[in-house]
């Protein structure tokens, strides 16, 4: 009985939840500009990489070759077709930061809960490790990684990065388990006679999902940022279909830097991640006002 | 006082153990390098016609610790060289000490970091005031994305741009190195200081907007949340002048930005890897970066370190300067 | 300044927020020298009409109709920013809730006593000292120490002698305390409304006094007055109408209260629920929800505020009896 009634509760709560979103979403055409943004990426990272052959034609006559309708942004120094590198690199890029997205959620989420139900001793030891993880500065250590590492597959990238990524997660996590608990939530579902597996499957995670939705898109943010920034200092190897790649071949191979020619080499890619951050900032945006009721607009 | 004093005592022991953590993970990572370049090392020399006991010797100058032996005395060398600031010996710098290649680039992080984070911190801090007052009018709104713009976009793609437009189209400023010509004499010349600005100043204002959106975001919603607060409406109905009222505001709602300021110096100094590489700056950064692709692990290692080190000081810093600009916490 | 303490006329007052009435057509005079109490629940209105005795009403709300006229001061609706804000502090003290943070918390007390005492042009600094320290010596703290502390040094009792402090210590002569005692303990309680009662005497203020505690009002009040839904139900003097309410509302608020002697059961709390800003109905009377003597003209007609001898009572039931 007591169950059903919880059970019905948090249903509406979900349905009235879409509904929520769907308003915020409507309300500024920008935020709607996000959701394509994102989906557009997704699918490019998706199919586009099957209309290219394994390796791309290069024209010897066409190195730095200007924007043209053939070339949508040009070629690179081999003559390769730079819109088409960009399509392929999407895949690596984007794949990556999946795996970081699912590995910081399930860390992330998991040591924040276990830290935030069992408190105590557990509690502080998981919490000074996340605390020190936070201080480890990422992008050296990565650097310092990469004499051991290749990063060859963008599973192994996205691995790593999620492996270095949990922190924020589980702070937030673990900070909103101990809220819930300190406003009775978890003791009154105990009261119910509810299992643990059920408080936290069914009760809690969908409680905090705007949360650890928040603070993943924060974690895939950055691990986009670092893998392209990786390949781009040019510490990795340069067979990874990568848009670091690209932009270290345009500054550093191309002189990107010295001479205009190379410039939409450089700006291609430059470009694509900037499309992805304003995505993702749009779409933060929405977010920020579906779970903040403080920030809604009346 | 004493507050502030058991706060350094504890920050100093976790700030050790932070060190200690991460001089171990460099540790073990050289260690465990494929191919064991000190074995490789060691091996070379010896068959060069150098006395093995000789040839360790110079190997553990250049490593930090002896190339043969058990790990845990391995590890006990290194240790012991850090604490005497033993970093080793460069491979790249022919042989310079470590210590000295990184204090020579440190200087080259540290001043266009501080100039670039102070001058955004300013210019943040007053611009996220505005957007606070005013976030129902269109330059608020404008403000604001803009700040989570900037905010969003990687540093590296920031500089990048940068680069392309001041550097590569229109050729205002230089972006290779940090000064025109090493021929230049160093010294308080018009020549030197000159040259020093003009490399300086598109890495410089690359740490500016990288760091800028930040603030803006951080004062307006700091205001905001003040401008909400109680004693706020109380001095308004004890008829305080606005100008002083202005002044609780600005007070109570940078006070959390000052942590966030010591926090971001010390996180810049990670941040310095790309800015430096993208335009040649000769800082820790690069270094760090030259070190990866040179395999020289000594200097890789020291640099990994001094940069944690600029961390942790950063957070003790931090935390200090809450303890004493905000009376609540000195209790 | 006046030396005397003043009258004031609140008439035909009405605040809105969003278009909606937080205050509806409420008429009340603070007579001189005398504590009136407002008593409401939370969303009646009262602090809303507390704040417009200042001109303070909070963005979006705003003043829409009516006068506020203070005597040697004027009408208050009608002041320009600076106007109001010189008046607010010097002329009209206002003591917040003390569990409300009502001090920055960054500057010790004596500090904002002297940007108070910039505010308002005060010359002498050291006298606004002296009498601020005379003033916390008088309710009872040590006025060096205080004023060295920052807020999160003192008590909740001390927070209030402090915002009594800060609202009498330029000689204002009106005095409006919102909730005075809430989330206070039951002594300092106590001892704060003793303080607001001395104080009035003493210094010749107009006293008003903010409550939803009706026992607060009983305790302190010369006059007191019901506030409902926005609307002013029932005022007069403070005896008689705890002796004898009118008001349906009255009567159900005076027999909630328990007594600490007798059976708890006695007490009655009233059915249903007070309105909030978007629920309150547009016509007819605001009460009839929850009114026992609800007749058919309580629908449609909002019952005025008539005076029945020393008492001025806005019902229809009652308005029917009298005429009976």
């Amino acid at each position: 009985m007591s169950e059903l009634i919880l059970e019905t509760s948090t249903a509406s709560m979900r349905r009235n939840f879409w509904r929520g979103v769907w308003r915020v979403m409507k309300r500024k055409p920008s935020r709607m500009a996000g959701v394509v943004i994102l989906l557009g990426f997704t699918v490019m990272a998706v199919i586009g990489p099957l209309f290219y052959p394994e390796n791309l034609p290069y024209d010897p006559n066409a190195k730095y070759a200007p924007i043209s309708w053939e070339h949508w942004f040009g070629t690179d120094g081999q003559g390769k077709d730079v819109w088409a590198q960009l399509v392929i690199g999407s895949r690596y890029v984007l794949l990556s930061a999946l795996v970081t997205g699912v590995i910081t959620v399930v860390v992330g989420a998991g040591l924040g809960l276990f830290s935030g139900f069992k408190r105590g001793r557990w509690d502080t030891v998981l919490m000074r490790l996340t605390d020190m993880k936070l201080t480890i500065p990422g992008l050296p250590l990565l650097l310092v990684l990469s004499t051991v590492w290749s990063f060859g597959s963008a599973i192994e990238m996205g691995l790593v990065l999620g492996l270095l990524g949990w922190g924020g997660v589980a702070r937030a996590v673990r900070s909103q388990t101990l809220s819930l608990r300190e406003r009775g939530f978890i003791e009154a579902a105990r009261g119910l006679g509810l299992s643990t597996t059920h408080i936290v499957g069914k009760e809690l995670l969908p409680t905090m999902a705007p949360y650890i939705a928040m603070n993943m898109l924060v974690a895939v943010t950055g691990a986009v940022y670092a893998q392209v920034g990786l390949f781009f200092l040019g510490v990795l190897p340069y067979e990874a279909d990568n848009w670091g790649v690209m932009l270290n071949l345009a500054v550093f191979g191309g002189g990107a830097m010295t001479t205009t020619a190379a410039l939409p080499y450089l700006l291609a890619p430059l470009l694509a991640i900037l499309l992805l951050t304003l995505g993702i900032v749009l779409v933060v945006d929405a977010m920020d006002e579906i779970f903040n009721p403080r920030l809604r607009e009346e | 006082m004493t507050v502030v004093l058991k706060k350094l005592a504890g920050h100093l022991a976790r700030g050790l153990v932070m060190i200690l953590v991460v001089a171990t993970i460099s540790f073990f990572i050289v260690r465990n390098i494929p191919g064991d370049p000190m074995k490789a090392a060691l091996e070379m020399k010896v068959a060069a016609g150098a006395d093995p006991v000789a040839a360790a010797q110079e190997v553990k100058v250049i490593y930090g610790f002896q190339p043969t032996g058990s790990m845990w005395s391995q590890y006990v060398d290194y240790l012991a060289g850090l604490a005497t600031f033993d970093l080793g010996t460069s491979t790249l710098h022919a042989g310079q000490p470590v210590t000295e290649v990184l204090t020579e680039s440190a200087k080259w992080t540290v001043l266009p970091v501080l100039l670039g984070i102070l001058m955004s911190f300013l210019v943040g801090v007053i611009l996220g005031v505005y957007a606070a007052l005013r976030r129902s009018s269109k330059l608020g709104d404008i403000l604001a994305i803009s700040g989570s713009l900037l905010h969003g976009v990687p540093q590296y793609v920031l500089g990048l741009l940068l680069a392309a437009i001041f550097a590569t189209s229109l050729g205002w400023f230089p972006s290779e190195g940090g000064v025109a010509d090493i021929l230049i004499e160093p010294g308080f010349t018009p020549e030197y200081i000159g040259t020093l600005i003009r490399h300086a100043a598109l890495p410089v204002l690359t740490y500016a907007l990288a760091s800028y959106g930040g603030w803006v975001l951080a004062m307006k919603s700091s205001v905001v949340t003040v401008l909400g607060d109680d004693f706020i409406l109380a001095s308004e109905l004890r008829g305080m002048k606005r100008s002083i009222i202005f002044r609780y505001v600005a007070r109570n709602a940078i006070l959390p930005l000052f942590t966030i300021l010591a926090l971001s110096l010390g996180l810049l100094f990670a941040g310095a890897v790309f800015i430096e590489r993208i335009f040649n700056y000769p800082g820790l950064g690069l270094k760090l970066i030259d070190s990866v692709t040179n395999r020289d692990y000594a200097l890789m290692s020291g640099a990994f370190l001094l940069i944690t080190v600029a961390i942790v000081v950063a957070n003790i810093l931090a935390d200090l300067l809450y303890t004493v600009i905000d009376p609540r916490v000195r209790q | 300044m006046s030396k005397q303490a003043p009258g004031v006329r609140i008439d035909g007052l009405t605040v809105t927020y969003n278009n909606l009435p937080a205050v509806r057509n409420v008429s009340l005079e603070l007579p001189p020298g005398t504590i009136t109490g407002i008593v409401g629940e939370s969303g009646s209105g009262k602090s809303t009409l507390a704040l417009s005795l200042l001109n303070a009403v909070q963005p979006p709300g705003r003043i829409a109709a009516g006068s506020v006229e203070i005597d040697e001061i004027g009408n208050v609706v009608e002041f320009a920013a600076e106007q109001i804000r010189r008046v607010r502090g010097s002329q009209i003290g206002y003591v917040f809730q003390a569990a409300q943070n009502s001090l920055n918390p960054l500057k010790t007390v004596g500090k904002q006593l002297l940007d108070l005492g910039r505010s308002h042009g005060v010359e002498d600094l050291r006298g606004l000292v002296r009498d601020a320290k005379d003033l916390l010596g008088r309710m009872g703290l040590d006025g060096a120490r205080v004023l060295d502390s920052h807020q999160h040094e003192l008590s909740g009792g001390m927070r209030q002698r402090v915002g009594i402090m800060l609202a009498l210590v330029l000689n204002a002569h009106l005095v409006v305390l919102d909730e005075p005692t809430t989330a206070l303990d039951m002594i300092t309680q106590s001892t704060i409304l003793k303080i607001i009662r001395e104080v009035h005497e003493e210094r010749g203020l107009t006293t008003l006094v903010i409550t939803h505690d009706i026992g607060v009002v009983a305790e302190v009040a010369d006059r007191l007055a019901v506030m409902y839904g926005g609307r002013l139900v029932e005022q007069g003097p403070t005896r008689e109408v705890l002796a004898s309410p009118q008001h349906p509302y009255t009567r159900g608020l005076i027999r909630a209260i328990p007594r600490l002697t007798g059976d708890i059961d006695e007490a009655q709390a009233l059915p249903g629920r007070p309105p909030t800003l978007a629920t309150v109905p547009a016509e007819g009377c605001v009460f009839r929800e929850r009114c026992p003597l609800r007749m058919d003209v309580c629908d449609t007609v909002d019952p005025a505020a008539e005076a029945y001898g020393t008492r001025i009572v806005a019902c229809h039931a009652v308005k029917v009896k009298e005429h009976a």
